[in-house]
């Protein structure tokens, strides 16, 4: 009896302790694995102009600006446009106004950038050149036109978080990349919170309308005329509104427009033969037609006689603007090789008859030597001015102008979708 | 028929008015004693031998019985003690001392044939917990111990809430399992989940439960694909005096989400014969805990039904299985969209953000946020007996529960102030049964989190709008972006910006706007205004005492009428109330074809009022291979109408809507001219159509072989079954898409279309199959050892049906106890092992693999016999290993308690 009794006490023993053993652990809820975060690995973009002694004056204008510690964040992730040194001495120079010329010592420049230069430029011009996303060159659209990204430069941060300025990168293969207006001289320089390309010059933020330059630029008197002519009429809408006039468009921060803006002798030349045309048709002498014509058309004031009035209705002039403007943002570098057409502002209203233009552009990489636009009834294209210096910036330049709301390419005809 | 039902009346009353009629002159008194602990020993049958006379010993072991005339035999019996005759020849008060005997198997159970007989000999798989069962056993609550038996599986949505079965088709809203409190069905007949631990019975009412493993219609009625469980109350002529239990306990130890917390159950029964005719019987119990959490927060995509990696912060499309208001979700393209119309210089970048969907929800609440954490539950019963004659007893019985409790559904319900009542009057014959019972629905304040809080969200700050929710995201994610943040940051940021004003969880603020969109209903708010009833009469006779020398015959009849009310909240019900008329009868002939064999047939037809007539036949055959060793062989077919749900049910998920198979819905949703099309076909690009409106009822024919004897020396009992079954026209859910627009369908639609889950029955046969092994080993000094093993299977089932079988394949049990052992027996202990495999869970909340289970139970208990008290110390999870057996539902730690129970027996 104390036998089994003991084993008894041996099996409850074992029994419990089993018990104990098999029920030691409930496991947890399956799981289920996310791809892990990668991790970045190398040198932030900060470390990487540290470590690039060609990014060295640049590198001072980052911290001038205050923006190091944005560009070493490695939470984000930006694309920046650098200018190299090179690029910064002609930069000094041009904002020095000529007190820090080209062949300056660099600490001199250094020194500068970092006490002199205003801090708040510095900001704007390094968020600029930033481009919130990894933008390999590989990853920008090669097609025209350009494609528009927002850089970080909110140019008024009170009235939204949202606004921002943008910039144009394009990858086209015949020329090579660009940013806006400026050629890249070494591209998809990788950091491990973004990429860096370097600029043949400082890509500078555009901080002028187009209507400021029509509006102020002594050769295009007649495109300003034209385009007052065109908005007769028309109530402007509300202030920050949506622009009901070809004026408000341009000097709208909303908008995104390429302006053809035939010089003044450009006007000249097609007001003078369209007047004399219709003077003959009217029974004047061939001669006194042409000496009337070269009268009336010889100041802008000719959009505003009234006597032409019903010549040059509002409609055909607001028609002839329209046709000059493109509704995206065309830098000649991203310009087709071969002749190609593209549609215009007055093809979003007009659409009876064709009213695209057709665009083409001649390289000697990494500049453009040559560009042309024509119209449909134009007989020849016109030529667009392309800069006398390459890189030259408004208000200097007569190509690739650059402005907050579009570019302005100048040309020597004025571009006529339908006969006059 | 009539003439079937006025022979049957005739019946009735030639039973009722058999009274006998001679005269009664002298009274034994009396007094049993446990012969080993000296204890009295209550509710033994004391009956006069050759009379009819009975009656019970009471709480103190006494008794009074009246015969004709000296001498008197006397017999004495009860389950657990050997049975006694003594002759008594003149006037005396009787001592008897009742000998305690080992009795594995010697149970008699009621329900396998409707007639009592030995558990050995039962025609089917059976299992029975006996109060004394209860006594010793670890759960806190009575209706836990079902889990420990053979084959079952439970789900466990609340601490008060859990939902038994067999044989597969687990879950909350278990519809293939039936539950009958002492013969009335004990299913809440809108939300329909058996509400066995709310209402009804408290384990001091509790004489037996009895659980048919399997099909169970042929003698049940519809419902009982895969077992039923029959609870029955003790009756107040044998069971007598006042108890009570009280136990206090301790949850929630190591549990992440909450501190631990008490846990307090009352349970009182007092019963009184106040003379041989009249008896009554009182039950109260009330529970009060916090209730174990849902708190899942697995990432959870319901576009596909599938858990996926990621949380709030990695998965801005967070949906967490336990998190609420986070359902809603929406695609921030469309904001974006329109910031780029609006601002045409961020056209470029916007479009670089945009080329995949971009979905995000809404930030949700946990539920250990939201839910109240109190979980209480008051139960009331009680009941009137007058015996008419001495076989015929008139009962009028109520059962009535309320309290607050978590289900899960298609959501997780708070059950809140929910009440169901259980009325009935019932004559009792020992030939015959005549019942009619109503159960009264009132889903009380009960309502659901997904809906409420998603509503709520809305009231804070509405998702659409120009300042909406989504808005503010939308331009906060943009903004971020536009200052070069990583996705998941700008999404952070983004709902940092969206999510301010966001009220404060236990504010003043928070309490009051959500408490008033859960009172209000879906879809408008979050509550259930559920409000449905059934009325229900059933019988039985067995005509046995008048064919007996043919067969011994049964033959029974019901008749359901339920009336759904949910004023559209949860059915189509939303004009009016939906009548639902069930009837059935059934007939059973049962003969001993030899010495060993016996054989029972049976048939019933069933007719729904929206399903053709069902007929169910059942045979079953018991062979005695040798005293106490028999071996058992059935052959069943079982059958259930679509579930009151599965017809009616209208509720939208939102990503998509829960819908009956009532041919009804047609019209209402356009099905006959915008038809409708698998959704997982034609996400591959296939058009594959589906009909809808022609559900029939789903029938399983099964055969079960089974065996169970006595062993070595009457020391071990084994019992062994094996299954197979097939169902036909298996009830299953579908997801199906329709055009959005009403247009031809296109592969688009399955993303963006009308999705509806529909019933639908599968043509293939679906194949079901298991086995199970107990063991239960007595002994020396009244230990005994058990152990059982059960698995269950459910193979053919096509893809892209959602079967819910929801069933472990394996499962053991295992326990050691003694309920009487040291000097003079007054120690006992339980320890209870549980394992189940791992599986795949499928529901409307949720779906995913579920790990394996393993729980240990233990208790260890005093008696102190001087003061008629059980002094317990009990555990259930003893080793507070936290487990779910459900996907969505509770998380379910250790239990540890002390009970002090009074006057047991």
């Amino acid at each position: 009896m104390k036998y089994i009794s003991k084993m008894n006490k041996i099996g409850f023993l074992s029994a419990i302790a089993a018990m104990l053993i098999l029920s030691s652990c409930n496991k947890d809820l399956e799981q289920f694995s996310e791809a892990a975060p990668v991790t970045p690995t190398g040198n932030s973009l900060g470390a990487t102009l540290a470590a690039n002694p060609d990014d060295s004056l640049y590198l001072v204008l980052v911290k001038r600006g205050g923006l190091l510690e944005t560009i070493n964040n490695t939470a984000t992730t930006f694309t920046m446009f650098v200018p190299g040194n090179n690029a910064m001495r002609s930069f000094v120079a041009a904002v020095s106004g000529g007190l820090l010329p080209p062949g300056t010592p660099d600490p001199i420049i250094a020194g500068f950038l970092s006490t002199t230069f205003p801090a708040d430029q510095a900001a704007g011009i390094v968020s600029y050149n930033i481009v919130p996303q990894s933008l390999k060159i590989a990853n920008i659209p090669a097609a025209f036109p350009n494609f528009q990204y927002a850089t970080i430069l909110n140019p008024q941060p009170t009235l939204s978080d949202l606004l921002r300025l943008t910039t144009f990168p394009s990858a086209s293969a015949a020329v090579g990349p660009w940013v806006n207006n400026v050629p890249l001289v070494a591209t998809d320089i990788a950091a491990s919170n973004g990429i860096i390309h370097n600029t043949l010059a400082m890509v500078v933020p555009p901080q002028r309308f187009l209507w400021d330059r029509i509006n102020t630029d002594a050769g295009l008197t007649y495109l300003k005329a034209a385009i007052i002519r065109a908005d007769s009429g028309i109530v402007p809408g509300p202030p920050g509104g949506v622009p009901t006039t070809l004026q408000g468009a341009l000097e709208s921060i909303g908008a995104n427009l390429t302006v053809f803006a035939p010089t003044d002798a450009a006007f000249q030349a097609t007001l003078t033969g369209a007047i004399t045309q219709a003077l003959i048709q009217q029974g004047l002498p061939p001669a006194t037609a042409a000496a009337t014509a070269a009268a009336l058309a010889s100041s802008p004031s000719v959009f505003s006689n009234p006597a032409l009035y019903p010549v040059l209705t509002a409609q055909t002039v607001q028609g002839i603007v329209s046709y000059h403007l493109l509704t995206s943002r065309a830098f000649t570098n991203n310009f087709p090789t071969t002749e190609t057409a593209f549609p215009t502002l007055l093809s979003t209203v007009f659409t009876a008859a064709p009213t695209n233009i057709k665009l083409k552009a001649t390289f000697s990489v990494p500049f453009v030597s040559a560009a042309t636009v024509q119209g449909n009834y134009n007989a020849t294209p016109a030529n667009i001015l392309i800069n006398a210096s390459p890189l030259l910036p408004d208000p200097y330049g007569t190509s690739d102008q650059h402005f907050v709301n579009g570019t302005i390419q100048e040309i020597d005809q004025v571009l006529i979708p339908l006969p006059l | 028929m009539r003439k079937v039902t006025s022979y049957l009346v005739t019946l009735i009353m030639a039973n009722i008015l058999c009274v006998a009629a001679f005269s009664q002159n002298v009274t034994i008194s009396g007094n049993i004693r446990n012969s080993s602990s000296k204890e009295s020993v209550a509710a033994v049958s004391v009956t006069v031998k050759g009379g009819s006379e009975g009656t019970f010993t009471d709480d103190k072991g006494n008794f009074s019985i009246t015969a004709k005339s000296f001498p008197v035999t006397l017999i004495f019996s009860s389950i657990g003690f050997e049975s006694q005759e003594i002759t008594v020849t003149e006037k005396k008060k009787l001592d008897v001392a009742f000998k305690p005997v080992s009795s594995l198997g010697q149970e008699i159970v009621v329900s396998a044939s409707r007639v009592p007989e030995r558990i050995l000999e039962s025609p089917v798989s059976i299992e029975r917990i006996s109060a004394a069962n209860i006594r010793n056993a670890p759960s806190s609550n009575f209706y836990d111990i079902v889990s420990t038996l053979k084959g079952v599986d439970v789900s466990t949505s609340s601490i008060t809430f859990r939902t038994p079965t067999t044989r597969g088709f687990g879950g909350s809203g278990n519809v293939r399992f039936n539950q009958l409190v002492d013969g009335m069905d004990n299913q809440a007949p809108g939300l329909n989940f058996s509400v066995g631990a709310i209402v009804g019975l408290n384990e001091l009412d509790i004489d037996n439960i009895e659980l048919l493993s399997g099909a169970t219609s042929a003698l049940y009625g519809s419902g009982g694909m895969n077992g039923t469980m029959l609870m029955t109350s003790k009756n107040p002529f044998k069971y007598q005096g006042l108890s009570f239990v009280v136990k206090e306990g301790i949850m929630h130890l190591g549990d992440n989400e909450r501190d631990p917390s008490a846990y307090h159950n009352i349970a009182l029964r007092w019963a009184e014969k106040i003379n041989n005719k009249l008896a009554f019987q009182f039950s109260g119990e009330f529970v009060r805990a916090k209730d174990w959490l849902g708190s899942d927060y697995r990432d959870y995509d319901r576009s596909t039904s599938k858990l996926r990696a990621g949380d709030r912060r990695t998965d801005p499309n967070y949906d967490g299985v336990n998190v609420y208001g986070d359902e809603t979700t929406a695609d921030i393209r469309q904001v974006l969209s329109g910031i780029a119309q609006q601002a045409p210089f961020l056209a470029g970048f916007i479009s670089t953000l945009t080329t995949k969907p971009i979905n995000v929800s809404r930030s949700g609440w946990t539920e250990a946020q939201l839910i109240n954490p109190n979980t209480i539950n008051f139960k009331l019963s009680g009941s009137l007996h007058y015996k008419i004659t001495n076989n015929t007893e008139a009962i009028v019985a109520a059962y009535w529960g309320t309290g607050n409790s978590i289900y899960t559904g298609a959501s997780r319900y708070s059950l809140r102030n929910f009440k169901m009542g259980q009325y009935k009057v019932e004559l009792n014959n020992k030939n015959w049964v005549l019942r009619a019972y109503t159960t009264q629905e009132n889903a009380g304040d009960t309502y659901n989190l997904s809906a409420t809080t998603q509503v709520f969200n809305e009231s804070w700050k509405p998702s659409g709008g120009s300042t909406g929710w989504y808005s503010q995201y939308g331009q906060a994610y943009l903004t971020a972006k536009l200052n070069g943040l990583s996705d998941q940051d700008a999404h952070d940021a983004a709902r940092k910006v969206a999510d301010v004003g966001r009220p404060v969880i236990g504010s003043s603020a928070f309490n009051k706007s959500y408490d008033s969109v859960r009172v209000i209903a879906v879809p408008q708010g979050g509550a259930l205004l559920d409000r449905s009833d059934l009325y229900a009469i059933d019988g039985n006779y067995n005509l046995s005492t008048y064919t007996h020398s043919i067969a011994d015959v049964i033959v029974g009849a019901n008749f359901k009428d339920y009336r759904l009310n949910s004023q559209g909240t949860l059915f189509a019900d939303s004009a009016n109330p939906i009548g639902i008329r069930e009837y059935g009868a059934f007939a059973q002939l049962s003969r001993a074809i030899t010495k060993a064999l016996k054989v029972t047939a049976s048939g019933r037809y069933d007719k729904n009022e929206y399903f053709k007539g069902r007929f169910t036949p059942r045979i079953t055959a018991v062979y005695t291979v040798a005293k106490n060793n028999n071996i058992r062989a059935s052959y069943q077919t079982a059958y259930r109408f679509p579930s009151n749900q599965m017809q009616w049910i209208n509720l939208d998920l939102l990503s998509y809507k829960l819908i009956g198979g009532n041919k009804d819905f047609t019209a209402l949703y356009h099905f006959d001219t915008n038809p409708l099309y698998d959704r997982d076909s034609l996400a591959n690009g296939k058009k594959v159509s589906q009909s809808f409106g022609e559900l029939k009822p789903e029938s399983l024919s099964s055969f079960e072989l089974g065996y169970k004897g006595l062993l070595m020396d009457s020391k071990l009992l084994v019992d062994i079954y094996g299954y197979y079954g097939q169902y036909t026209d298996f009830l299953s859910r579908r997801v199906v898409v329709q055009s959005k627009t009403g247009g031809p369908i296109v592969a688009g639609d399955a993303d963006t279309g009308n999705v509806f889950s529909i019933p639908v029955n599968i043509t293939e046969k679906v194949k079901t199959y298991g086995w199970g092994i107990g063991l239960d080993y007595r002994l020396p000094a009244n230990f005994t050892i058990s152990l059982n093993v059960a698995s269950d299977n459910l193979e053919h089932v096509p893809k892209s049906f959602i079967a819910y079988f929801n069933t472990p394949k394996y499962k053991v049990n295992a326990s050691l106890s003694n309920s009487g052992f040291g000097k003079k027996k007054r120690y006992g202990f339980n320890i209870a092992y549980r394992w189940q495999d791992a599986f795949y869970f499928e529901g409307d909340l949720a779906n995913g693999n579920l790990q394996p289970v393993t729980t240990l139970d233990a208790q260890f208990s005093i008696k102190i016999p001087k003061v008629k008290t059980i002094v317990k110390l009990g555990a259930t999870n003893l080793l507070n290993q936290y487990y779910y057996n459900t996907v969505g539902n509770s998380n379910v730690g250790g239990l540890y308690y002390i009970s002090l129970g009074y006057n047991l027996y």
